[in-house]
């Protein structure tokens, strides 16, 4: 009888112990990254981008990863010398690729924002967006008043959008997808009164999508776009900004809309979208704003 | 761990909750309904139905839930058939767990040997009541512990509602990680949450399981 109450007691005492361990492993995992010198030292680097978020991150007819992030991902990898393993990720999982080591740059058309910023470190910008909303021509949203009670707002989990919307329009009812294929064919389809993410992608897909048409081209704050790396990868971090300011000098990232924006947006919004040389206008603005 | 974190998204986690549970008990019951129907076609070898349901039953066994859900709310709007991301849950689970319990239901009907229904025939039974008081509790007692296994697999595909925008318990905990980056707070919460939904279901079944085990070999 005594070893049986023995035996049950020191099973919860190792029970316990594992589940402890367990979490421990689970924390002790949260600042793991790969240094400058391990990257160059493997040969790989490896980048996470959007894999359906045509014109920045997208796979193309032949299997290609193209776009304006992968424009600049390659040349990250020409000047580190290394050979790039691009990871496709959705909006929802960036943060996470980089807390568990996944990648060692997220390249995802990453807005920077203030909670983002206390779990990844990021570098400086190279886009300047804002938020819009996209809704079909014979019923156009043009202000968030517009929204019916039982009309739904298309947003995409884990973007700024829906950051934004719930937290400044709680009263919206959202109806929230994973990918951005499912968001743009649940729009198509009538699913939603309209579909708010970055005014970037909106304006792109009404450019595409003949009968929809932007009705809030710009919404909520002037924000920027940035890489993001692991919290502390500092020589990292510190690599990628050198890298960001040399380009501007000779206005790479103009080349960059160029190769891979002109054909969407024309040459209108070159000035508007491109951050040369890391430094943005609206920088102080938005981190005033939120 | 991020107590007050979790306290805050407690009230999100018991919404999807109850979705999980609303179109997840739904698809089980279609999915009975439609298994039995299937089973006794079968059975009783019907001319042409028998057919359909054959088609059905491969149709639905060989294509993922995911599949079948984008089917249904994607591209049938394309033909001018609107029908809402619940009703799309409901279907899906019903349709996939139709075929997998008509199957289940099918084995235990034949795993009872022709002997004993011959048998009672010859006893002065008519084919019917050999059926009912022979073959069906026989079956019935085979059947549970598939069946069973079917309704928690049922219950468990419900994860991959996300898709139809349907914020089931998976997606909730996705699309809060995508806002705040509480990674072990939300995950720790969704297996709490898988768990307080699926374990009545597994303890119940084991319990219905022996009481219908009376019906093979008595108390």
């Amino acid at each position: 009888m005594k070893t049986a109450i023995l035996r049950r007691v020191l099973s919860a005492v190792v029970i316990f112990t594992l589940a402890l361990s367990l979490s421990v492993i689970a924390y002790a995992d949260d600042g793991d990254f790969r240094t400058l010198d391990e990257i160059k030292d493997s040969g790989v680097i490896n980048i996470g981008v959007f894999s359906d978020k045509s014109p920045f991150g997208y796979v193309d007819e032949n299997g290609d990863y193209q776009g304006y992030d992968v424009y600049f991902a390659e040349r990250i990898g020409q000047d580190l010398g290394v050979d790039i393993n691009y990871v496709s990720t959705e909006a929802a999982n960036r943060i996470e690729y980089l807390q568990t080591g996944k990648v060692d740059i997220i390249l995802a058309n990453f807005t920077v924002t203030e909670e983002r910023a206390e779990e990844v470190d990021f570098a400086l910008p190279y886009m300047n967006v804002a938020l819009g909303v996209v809704s079909p021509e014979d019923a156009v949203i043009e202000s968030l008043d517009d929204i019916g009670e039982d009309d739904q707002v298309i947003v995409i989990s884990g973007t700024t959008a829906e950051t934004y919307l719930v937290k400044n329009y709680p009263d919206i009812k959202l109806q929230k997808y994973d990918a951005y294929a499912e968001a743009k064919t649940a729009l198509e389809n009538g699913n939603g009164a309209a579909w708010a993410n970055d005014n970037t992608e909106v304006i792109a897909f009404a450019i595409e999508n003949p009968g929809f048409t932007v009705g809030i081209p710009s919404l909520g704050s002037a924000d920027t776009i940035a890489p993001a790396v692991t919290k502390g990868n500092d020589t990292l971090l510190d690599w990628l900004n050198e890298e960001i300011e040399a380009l501007g000098e000779e206005e790479f990232f103009h080349a960059d809309y160029e190769a891979t924006l002109l054909d969407t947006y024309g040459a209108d919004y070159e000035d508007t979208l491109v951050v040369e040389g890391g430094v943005a206008a609206g920088t102080d603005a938005a981190a005033a704003n939120d | 761990m991020d107590f007050e974190a979790m306290r805050e998204y407690l009230p999100l986690f018991k919404d999807a909750l109850a979705l999980t549970v609303r179109i997840g008990w739904q698809g089980v019951l279609l999915a009975f309904l439609i298994g039995i129907a299937c089973a006794i076609i079968q059975h009783m070898r019907l001319p042409v139905l028998r057919t359909v349901a054959a088609v059905y039953i491969e149709l639905f066994r060989n294509t993922p839930l995911l599949v079948q859900l984008f089917f249904l709310y994607f591209a049938l709007p394309k033909i001018g058939l609107r029908i809402s991301a619940e009703l799309c849950g409901v279907l899906g689970l019903g349709l996939l767990g139709g075929a997998y319990m008509a199957e289940t239901i099918r084995s235990g009907l034949e795993s009872i040997a022709p002997i004993q229904s011959e048998s009672a025939q010859s006893l002065g039974m008519t084919g019917m009541q050999a059926f009912r008081y022979v073959i069906l509790p026989q079956a019935v007692s085979r059947s549970v512990p598939g069946l069973i296994a079917n309704v928690i697999f049922l219950l468990k595909e419900t994860s991959v509602f996300s898709t139809v925008s349907l914020m089931d318990l998976m997606f909730t905990a996705k699309d809060l990680i995508g806002m705040y980056a509480k990674t072990m707070e939300c995950l720790t919460l969704l297996v709490v949450f898988y768990l307080i939904m699926l374990l009545p279901v597994s303890v119940l079944g084991s319990l219905v399981e022996r009481r219908l085990r009376h019906a093979e070999f008595g108390p």
